[in-house]
């Protein structure tokens, strides 16, 4: 991606702009991801996406209530995110076989969630640390999924940095109830 | 004026409910734990700490170290329900969070 794949445009909408290969690869990651986020496989990916909000064992009930609170708000909202992200690149590419389109504010969060989504599912599967890399050779049955990570990674990051210019550096100091 | 309806009376089941609802939801106070993780970034972490809490980006910063660094921060603290609601905001973003009463 020597290009930018996101760019604020002056409407305030957020322009994207993937190569027509880019859309469909991003698509597809999208359409699997939409079985995983609703019943996702137990162990690993499913704790990782869902994780408890408590650790303590004591707390079981407060667990329960948690999850019968928030479980289906979070699958829910996961689905629709990447729902909009299939629908999103569902247009024809211009002349030069990019598909550009325009994201709203909620749009760039559904994005910028999917898309970590995505990442938090294949890096997990992969079993990526800080000690280990996703440049697998040609031959590793991996290889595919860490091209893949590694592409999504790159995406998000984009997305990320832009984000973070846009939100600057002011703020709250303090943690509290504020 | 009508006697109160019967059924509008209820009785609590149990010395726990009479006592005013579940034991130490009183004011204990309650942490909110971002673990570590391989996956979420430094830069994505930073901005959701901005995003969802409304902390500088120094302070959003010192905590994502923190979390990288020391394998966990607190984020946030409350009442119970605050906390659990800040817990589900950050499973939203695909954080790895808990709770657990402030020792």
């Amino acid at each position: 991606m020597a290009r930018r794949t996101f760019k604020r445009a002056r409407d305030g909408t957020l322009k994207v702009a993937l190569y027509a290969q880019e859309a469909e690869l991003l698509a597809m990651t999208a359409r699997d991801m939409m079985t995983i986020v609703e019943e996702p496989p137990a162990g690993d990916v499913r704790d990782r996406l869902y994780p408890r909000a408590y650790l303590d064992p004591t707390e079981e009930k407060a667990q329960g209530e948690y999850e019968a609170l928030v479980h289906d708000d979070l699958v829910h909202s996961r689905r629709a995110a990447l729902e909009a992200i299939v629908d999103g690149l569902d247009t024809p590419p211009n002349s030069r076989g990019v598909i550009e389109i325009a994201l709203r504010p909620d749009e760039e969060m559904q994005w910028l969630t999917a898309v970590n989504d995505a990442r938090l599912v294949v890096g997990t599967a992969l079993g990526v640390n800080e000690d280990v890399d996703t440049d697998y050779e040609r031959d590793d049955p991996r290889f595919e999924y860490g091209v893949l990570y590694a592409w999504l990674t790159q995406l998000h990051f984009e997305l990320v940095t832009l984000l973070l210019d846009e939100i600057g550096d002011a703020g709250s100091d303090d943690i509290g109830d504020g | 004026m009508n006697p109160p309806d019967i059924q509008e009376i209820t009785i609590p089941d149990t010395v726990e409910e009479l006592l005013g609802g579940e034991d130490e939801r009183l004011d204990v106070p309650w942490v909110v734990i971002v673990w570590n993780d391989p996956v979420n970034t430094f830069a994505y972490v930073i901005f959701v700490f901005q995003k969802l809490f409304g902390y500088s980006r120094a302070k959003a910063s010192r905590l994502t170290n923190q979390v990288h660094f020391e394998g966990r921060a607190v984020v946030a603290n409350g009442a119970r329900e605050k906390c659990e609601a800040d817990v589900a905001r950050l499973h939203a973003y695909g954080l790895w969070a808990t709770m657990q009463k402030d020792d």
